[in-house]
């Protein structure tokens, strides 16, 4: 069938048809006449002056050109495609290589989006397979390659793409990558967001703030490429639990945890990534806070008078998440991030629910124990993300609503390739550990330009939620956003230059801190000398550490196969995350957090340690001792456990470890459930790296 | 054993200034110009939130660590004791003079 295919918009059609908007650009597309008719040349021309610099002339002998081929060739089917790459072609042979650049056509090779049907994208074990995932896959192609041409400069582009660095979530472009706020927004401005078919007031009731809560996450994570974190959830919800009785306070921390759980009707089928920040006490900076209860009004108390009420509602969350889903199954979302503070354990009652988030991380592994030691306090994210609270955000802290935090860009640097090149050299390996933080540092100003130009379109452009200005400020504060850089494969670096890995000598432990300690410095630097608020974060790396294992296997195969992890025969190869140890080094869970531990200091936006359970139940008071000493005599940031499961896809019920077939009924059917990088998830959905890594996990044992 | 300090930390000051740290066998980082090599000793020994909180801090042979100032100036007189000679300086230290004593 033959089909003819505007170039792009030509002068035969209404004018109507010849705005700037891309809908009806794309309307336009698809009614085109099936006809041969509709060819004119001067579609060519108007495209090349339209979107390059050629000159007329120019512009006038490609397209007289161009009408040559398709007059005397064979062709059938032309396409605007086809013809836009035959223009690329001439422009190319005329060595205009700036021009060709520029009259890119971004698209996806029928092959591959027939792939894309059919096969699991597993890039992000979070995106389920299905038509709303394909949607997002192929726009996310889409815009990354446009991120690459666009926005990006050609060395920070070439360096992602040869893998020294790795940019983040390039097909999420136009958005920051990930958001921490809290409740009392939508407690005092309603859900209320720019171009909303309806608005609504302030909830007057607690199962309304929970309806609001969700739709503003979801909304949030259509605006946002990671995750949306929500700080100190059950001591901003409660004032809305005065009247409540203790079954209804259960119902409702009920509901919120299937409501984010069982959400996957977000983005791309996926359940909205989200973490509720969780206090048993009531953190100092909020004692004094009015409080927001109903309607948005104030209830004429402090936040401090409402401690037994948000202990009333962190203890029934996390009653639901011992419990499990109906299956038994760990909740994947929302992510539970219980503050382990000095004032934590001046709290009454702390002992109990101590005991309580523990028997949760033994049984099901949701806990994330999160330690504020001295004065610090922050809002947590992600997978490890945090943000601390300096003294503006502690004076903020007195208009809740107004914190607001977000991390504009994760740019991750490939650690054992600065390894592999400065062969054995200290001063050569240092240099080029600067030169590609500097780089890092070039990709966060475009991409913060390119956001800026964004949002300065205000409530009329694509970012209208985030210049949405409720309190006087835009929601995106962009004078408070972080840009992250963060590390892959610390163990590996330093196993390429001094030979050992981080756990097998002092020595390379010490080469080890001064790599990040490096890294802090410059960071520090170029932040000050650029403006901006540049941190380090140990970057979960879910799909980088497979990334780059597999690049680096192929341009620098002679060193790197001495220093990847995992299994090469089968492609399930990966670096170790971040500065974390190897995975499968034997050794026990005290060492681990206090060595790792050690790093985390200068890792200002987040690090955590992880403990593998594999099937074994430690019991709970041995965690919360484990806990404890953790917070009183290491620097660890975070620590969360991780047990894994056996979920039958036939009998519906799950036992503990992993297992080929269901223990119950024998079937072969079942799937695995465990933590990939900072959130549980079906094993089924991990790519080769994370599957890598899952077989040389060293289980941790815990003394009953 | 190894006092971290900073050149613009006035307790710092104080204490180099009174003590002949060297003869002591007292090793000097100086955070602000040592660079990441300081940056990573300090994290070794699990003080990088200690040294946001205050300066000087001494680490002492055994790993242990003394954070306050008085306690640090008592151990040096203590050591310098030992050997007088090296005492050169004299007056106990009061507070951070500059808000320049931590990291």
């Amino acid at each position: 069938m033959a089909q003819i295919m505007p170039l792009s918009r030509g002068k035969d059609y209404p004018k109507s048809l010849l705005n700037d908007d891309s809908t009806d650009l794309a309307l336009f597309v698809r009614t085109t006449e099936e006809d041969i008719t509709g060819w004119d040349r001067q579609r060519i021309v108007e495209a090349l002056l339209r979107e390059t610099l050629v000159d007329p002339d120019t512009a006038e002998r490609i397209s007289l050109e161009i009408e040559e081929t398709v007059k005397n060739g064979a062709i059938r089917t032309i396409t605007g495609p086809l013809i836009r790459e035959m223009v690329n072609s001439k422009l190319l042979e005329l060595g205009l290589e700036e021009a060709r650049r520029m009259h890119t056509r971004l698209g996806v090779p029928l092959y591959d989006v027939e792939q894309l049907l059919i096969q699991h994208n597993k890039e992000n074990a979070n995106v389920p397979h299905g038509p709303e995932a394909t949607n997002l896959t192929l726009a996310e192609g889409i815009k990354k390659e446009y991120a690459l041409l666009k926005v990006f400069s050609d060395d920070v582009a070439e360096a992602h793409l040869k893998g020294d660095l790795h940019l983040h979530d390039l097909g999420f472009i136009d958005r920051p990558y990930c958001s921490g706020q809290s409740l009392e927004y939508i407690k005092k401005f309603g859900l209320n967001l720019p171009h909303a078919l309806s608005m609504a007031k302030p909830a007057q009731h607690a199962d309304v703030l929970l309806a609001h809560m969700v739709k503003f996450a979801a909304a949030l994570q259509s605006h946002f490429a990671g995750a949306i974190g929500w700080d100190a959830v059950n001591l901003f919800y409660a004032p809305y639990l005065k009247e409540l009785s203790d079954r209804e306070v259960r119902q409702l921390a009920q509901m919120m945890i299937y409501e984010f759980s069982q959400q996957a009707v977000a983005r791309g089928g996926q359940a909205i990534f989200s973490d509720i920040n969780i206090y048993w006490e009531v953190p100092k900076h909020f004692e004094h806070v009015p409080a927001i209860g109903p309607g948005g009004e104030y209830t004429g108390k402090t936040y401090g008078e409402y401690e037994k009420d948000a202990q009333r509602f962190a203890w029934a969350l996390f009653e639901v998440y011992r419990e499990g889903d109906a299956a038994g199954r760990p909740f994947f979302f929302p992510k539970p991030l219980v503050h382990i503070t000095e004032k934590f354990f001046q709290t009454e009652g702390h002992e109990k629910f101590l005991d309580l988030i523990c028997a949760v991380a033994a049984e099901k592994g949701n806990t994330y124990f999160v330690f504020d030691r001295g004065e610090t306090a922050k809002i947590s994210e992600c997978c490890r993300l945090s943000f601390k609270l300096e003294q503006s955000d502690l004076d903020d802290a007195k208009e809740p609503w107004k914190m607001r935090y977000s991390a504009l860009q994760n740019v991750t640097i490939n650690l054992p390739r600065i390894a592999y090149r400065a062969k054995g050299d200290d001063t050569r390996l240092f240099a080029l550990l600067t030169k590609q933080i500097e780089l890092a540092v070039k990709g966060h100003e475009e991409k913060r330009r390119f956001i800026e130009k964004l949002l300065d379109m205000g409530e009329n452009g694509p970012l209208s939620m985030l210049a949405m200005k409720l309190d006087g400020q835009t929601y995106l504060r962009m004078h408070r956003v972080s840009h992250l850089v963060g590390m892959t494969g610390l163990n590996e670096m330093v196993k390429a230059h001094s030979g050992e890995e981080l756990h097998e000598s002092d020595e390379a432990m010490k080469f080890g801190l001064k790599v990040i300690a490096h890294m802090n410095l410059v960071c520090n630097r170029l932040g000050e000398e650029r403006g901006l608020k540049l941190v380090l974060e140990q970057t979960p790396a879910e799909s980088t550490a497979y990334r780059f294992a597999k690049l680096d296997l192929a341009h620098f195969r002679d060193q790197a196969e001495e220093m990847l992890q995992g299994n090469m025969e089968t492609g399930e190869v990966y670096y170790s995350n971040s500065t974390l140890y190897n995975v499968g080094a034997p050794m026990g869970p005290i060492t681990r957090v206090e060595r790792e531990g050690l790093f985390h200091p200068l890792i200002e936006a987040g690090s955590i340690t992880h403990v593998w359970l594999g099937e074994h139940q430690p019991d709970p008071s041995a965690l919360a001792d484990f806990v404890v000493n953790t917070f009183r005599f290491t620097n660890n940031d975070q620590i969360a456990f991780s047990p894994e499961f056996t979920s039958c896809l036939d009998c519906g019920r799950t036992s503990r470890g992993l297992a080929d077939a269901c223990p119950h009924c024998n079937s072969s059917h079942v799937d695995g459930i465990t933590r990939i990088t900072g959130y549980f998830t079906k094993v089924s959905s991990w790519n080769k790296g994370k599957l890598g890594e899952l077989k040389d996990r060293f289980r941790n044992r815990f003394n009953n | 054993m190894t006092l971290f300090t900073k050149s613009d930390c006035s307790l710092c000051n104080q204490l180099k200034a009174r003590y002949d740290l060297a003869a002591l066998k007292i090793n000097v980082e100086e955070l602000d110009k040592g660079g990441a090599a300081s940056l990573a000793h300090l994290a070794w020994h699990s003080l990088v939130e200690d040294a946001r909180k205050s300066l000087p801090l001494l680490v002492l042979d055994d790993c242990s660590t003394i954070s306050d100032f008085n306690q640090i100036d008592t151990w040096l007189a203590a050591r310098a004791g030992q050997a007088p000679d090296v005492i050169c300086g004299k007056g106990p230290g009061a507070g951070c003079a500059t808000g320049a004593c931590s990291l």
